[in-house]
């Protein structure tokens, strides 16, 4: 008889919930979407940014066939005023939201770990430092700093080289939404460690001499990774609606370039008239929300089977 | 004229020649408006064979949070111009109430006994007071409140953003300090919180009883028109000495001398303005405002989707109120069945017309200063998907200068896409002679940023401006900027970009109010900074047309002035634009009127 590592485990049980099957799939037909639409889309001729005359009308730039222009030539329907294909915009639009989403959540997940463990191990003043700082950070208005701040340190990371325009705009969103994300995790590293250092195996390392880095990294952080996981996973949906919110608030990318929230924010001005165009980003977005938050909690329920739902 | 923003209708205009009133067409209309020059109280129907109109409230609905400004010194938005001008600030001549565009342009007397005499060169202008004329207070109007009001334009340092025609033609010198603290008065008159220089304009502008005369730098022949911006009366603190004059409160609160007053005033999201009767405002002093609603009251802050839904089902007290506003895109297939016609539901309540302004991109010369350079940007231009963007055809026709065919004799056409700049340019643009025109420019085309006022349709735009360039090998970056620091920030030198969005009418009907301010540092609008060596030779020129007494002499020379402009793509005109804007079912009458391309307020009415 074989045993099983707590990896293995975890992925039996998750290959038995169909839900998670399901929104891992899902997720992952996003992610191949997200990266290789943009590179094969022209080759189909896909081009979110030519303009299609002839699908909008002369009279108000509505889309001239039913259901947002909805044809073979535009799957999705085009956009009012301009006749640029939806499809491609998506696209091209889940490229952005999916680059920031995944590297805020990895960059606050990774901040919010070091400090975690470091506040939780050293505990003291450190730990009274590190905490008071997180107080701080979560207090902080959020939303209002992210958009009054916009132009002056998107003008900022521009003179840092970073090329003007959308590059800087996306660097700026990931840096702040990242910023601000970290102390959540950062408090429950904190408790867990508190917890785990106290335990025999720490004291066992310690007493074998080992230095400070290795308990940290060595001993203790393999046995965070299911929290950690959980809330990286909890953390991502989070930060697609994060930058789909700050588009819709004019913080996100510039045209031509588009994301979720732009594209939301648009369609917000003729859901009277094109209902589909509010609708079809909408769903798309709620799927891909849906299916991380889903996925959160089945892993959740395969790391940790005590906590019944 | 004014200027236009990104949120409001904004209008100040002109004739509108080959305008299209559809309303008037659609709805009969039981009183006053169309065929009299005139609709003045001993005239109006209403008191002969109407039933008495008087009575009601006009509510006004508005997504925007505030009046920009109502001091009547700094207001100079077409609409805010035409709301205040109808209800709480009279000037010494108005324009005409009709919903023809020729007739509405035409000057007429409003606390002037006449339209003002004028010397035989035009440099001095005399205008005689009504008798009767009051204040709110019941305290008499009198000439020096007027000469007391035109002298705090002079004030240009706490008295911002408003017309300057009085510094312009008063014959007053130029502040001969160029440097240091005094550098923001632009006469040598400072103002009548500073002082200094009083002398001088007491000497341009003098009271003799009830008589005022100006005496102008100048020869100007439509000095009666220029009275109707920026010089209407404020109390003498002199006379009144109750009022004192703290610079700051007659932008919240002007003293009234109209058939109105400012009862409250809150700002921002539900606020209101609410205006009720001035009482001792007087009929028979007053030829023009015939004051049939008791009340107006203005709703800030209503989102615009919300404003249409309401305007369009016209319920309650929505059917006795004005859209300030216009028609959302995606309502207009609704409204109208085309362009020209309202769909059966709502004729006789909405109104198709060509507005006064000309939609054009500026380009800083000062930054872009290679003309072959700012040519090439405008045969790039996808002018086609950007007109299509903004309405296609109900946003009007693409334009080739900034004086609009309403402007009458100073309009031409320039031929701007059908030769000018060395060949024809199609609507959608032409990126392989944009690249020819960069290649026989000598220099690599700088890359550009495109500042505009943020709001939704223009996100769009600002694709298209960055993807049609793009086509030629110009680098576009789009630079949105919130609506209401827009104009503040394309001003300032250090931040503006090279080219970006903006629209202009003109004040009255002479391009002497659209080539001087557009494009020389005269008359506060010159975003494309015309200045410098390599433009001298038409700032002079504009100095010689503006002088030109013969008015057809000078429609050509305005005409030649825009077409070199073109030639040398100080702007690129975009659009002529046509609005569209919507009243409740029980409003009359219902027009565009041509003055200020507005309501025609002071004589609208709640019908019985």
């Amino acid at each position: 008889m074989v045993g099983r590592s707590l990896r293995q485990i975890v992925w039996a049980r998750l290959r038995r919930d169909k839900v998670a099957m399901t929104c891992l799939v899902v997720l992952i037909v996003y992610y191949m979407i997200g990266i290789l639409g943009p590179m094969v889309g022209p080759s189909f001729g896909l081009d979110p940014y030519a303009y299609d005359r002839a699908a909008i009308s002369n009279r108000g730039g509505a889309p001239v066939l039913d259901f947002g222009g909805i044809s073979a030539a535009h799957p999705l329907g085009v956009e009012w005023g301009t006749g640029r294909d939806i499809l491609s915009q998506l696209l091209w639009g889940l490229r952005i939201s999916l680059v920031v989403a995944t590297t805020a959540a990895f960059l606050s997940t990774a901040i919010g770990v070091i400090v975690g463990i470091i506040a939780g191990y050293a505990g003291g003043w450190t730990d009274m430092v590190i905490g008071r700082l997180m107080d701080l950070v979560l207090a902080f208005p959020f939303l209002l700093i992210i958009l009054a701040l916009s132009n002056v340190l998107t003008d900022r990371i521009t003179d840092l080289g970073v090329p003007s325009g959308n590059p800087s705009r996306i660097l700026y969103l990931i840096l702040v939404i990242s910023s601000f994300g970290w102390p959540y995790l950062a408090r429950i590293v904190r408790g867990q460690v508190i917890s785990l250092r106290e335990r025999e195996f720490v004291e066992a390392a310690v007493a074998m001499g080992s230095g400070r880095r290795r308990i940290l990294f060595t001993e203790i952080l393999p046995n965070l990774w299911a929290p950690i996981l959980v809330y990286a996973t909890l953390l991502l949906p989070a930060y697609i609606g994060t930058e789909a919110a700050l588009s819709f608030l004019g913080v996100g990318v510039i045209p031509p370039d588009t994301t979720f929230g732009a594209m939301l924010a648009n369609s917000v001005n003729y859901f009277h008239a094109v209902p589909t165009y509010l609708f079809i980003p909408g769903t798309i977005l709620a799927v891909l929300v849906v299916s991380f938050n889903l996925l959160g909690d089945a892993l959740r329920d395969a790391l940790d089977p005590r906590v019944t739902r | 004229m004014l200027r236009t923003d990104a949120w409001l209708r904004r209008a100040l205009a002109i004739g509108v020649t080959f305008g299209l009133v559809v309303a008037a067409c659609g709805g009969t209309n039981p009183t006053a408006t169309p065929a009299g020059p005139t609709v003045g109280p001993g005239e109006s129907p209403a008191e002969s064979t109407m039933p008495d109109l008087h009575g009601g409230t006009i509510f006004m609905l508005t997504q925007n949070e505030e009046f920009d400004d109502i001091d009547p010194q700094r207001a100079y938005t077409g609409e805010d111009l035409a709301f205040f001008g109808a209800t709480i600030m009279r000037a010494l001549t108005g324009y005409v109430y009709s919903d023809d565009p020729v007739v509405a342009n035409g000057v007429t007397a409003d606390m002037a006994t006449d339209t003002g005499t004028a010397s035989p060169d035009a440099t001095e202008w005399s205008f005689t007071l009504r008798d009767g004329l009051t204040w709110e207070d019941g305290s008499a109007l009198v000439c020096e409140d007027i000469k007391y009001g035109v002298s705090r334009t002079f004030a240009n340092d706490v008295i911002t953003n408003g017309p300057t025609y009085a510094i312009q033609y008063l014959d007053i010198p130029e502040n001969p300090v160029s440097e240091g603290d005094d550098a923001v008065y632009l006469s040598a008159y400072y103002g009548p919180y500073n002082g200094t220089g009083q002398d001088l304009f007491d000497q341009a502008v003098s009271c003799d009883g009830n008589v005022i005369t100006f005496k102008l730098n100048q020869s100007v022949a439509d000095f009666n028109y220029t009275v109707t911006l920026g010089f209407s009366p404020v109390p003498d603190p002199a006379i009144h000495p109750d009022l004192v004059d703290t610079v700051d409160q007659y932008t919240l609160r002007p003293w009234s001398n109209g058939p109105y007053k400012i009862e409250e005033y809150t700002q921002g999201n539900g606020g209101h303005l609410l205006l009720t009767r001035n009482e001792f405002w007087n009929q028979d002093s007053d030829p023009v405002r015939l004051a049939y609603p008791d009340q107006w009251e203005v709703l800030f802050g209503i989102d615009a989707k919300v404003i249409d839904q309401r305007m369009m089902a016209s319920q309650g007290d929505d059917a006795t109120a004005v859209c300030y506003c216009n028609i959302q895109p995606e309502n207009l297939n609704t409204v109208f069945a085309d362009p020209q016609t309202p769909n059966p539901d709502f004729a006789g309540r909405v109104v198709s017309d060509y507005d006064p302004y000309s939609r054009y991109y500026w380009i800083d010369v000062q930054k872009v200063p290679n003309v072959k350079h700012r040519q090439a940007m405008a045969a790039a231009l996808n002018r086609d998907a950007i007109r299509a963007n903004a309405g296609g055809d109900f946003a009007g026709a693409l334009g080739d200068g900034v004086i609009k065919p309403n402007l009458g004799q100073d309009y031409a056409e320039t031929g701007m896409w059908t030769g000018l700049l060395g060949q024809p340019i199609p609507d959608s643009g032409d990126p392989d002679f944009a690249r020819q025109l960069i290649e026989e420019s000598g220099e690599p085309m700088p890359d550009l940023i495109w500042d505009y006022p943020q709001n939704p349709t223009r996100d769009l735009e600002a694709g298209i401006v960055v993807e049609s360039l793009g086509r030629a090998g110009i680098n576009v970056t789009a630079n949105p900027i919130p609506g209401g620091s827009y104009y503040g920030t394309i001003f300032n030198d250090e931040q503006a970009h090279q080219f970006g969005w903006a629209g202009w009418g003109p004040d009255w009907p002479n391009a002497s109010t659209v080539i001087p301010p557009l494009f020389t540092d005269k008359g506060g609008w010159n975003i494309s900074r015309v200045r410098g060596e390599a433009n001298q030779d038409f700032i002079d020129q504009v100095a010689v047309a503006i002088g030109e007494l013969d008015r057809s002499a000078q429609a050509k020379m305005w005409q030649d002035l825009n077409k070199l402009a073109m030639e040398r793509v100080y702007v690129i005109p975009t659009t002529f634009g046509l609005s569209q804007v919507i009243v409740g079912t029980r409003i009359q009458p219902v027009y565009q009127w041509a003055p200020w391309g507005s309501w025609p307020y002071a004589i609208m009415y709640v019908t019985p």
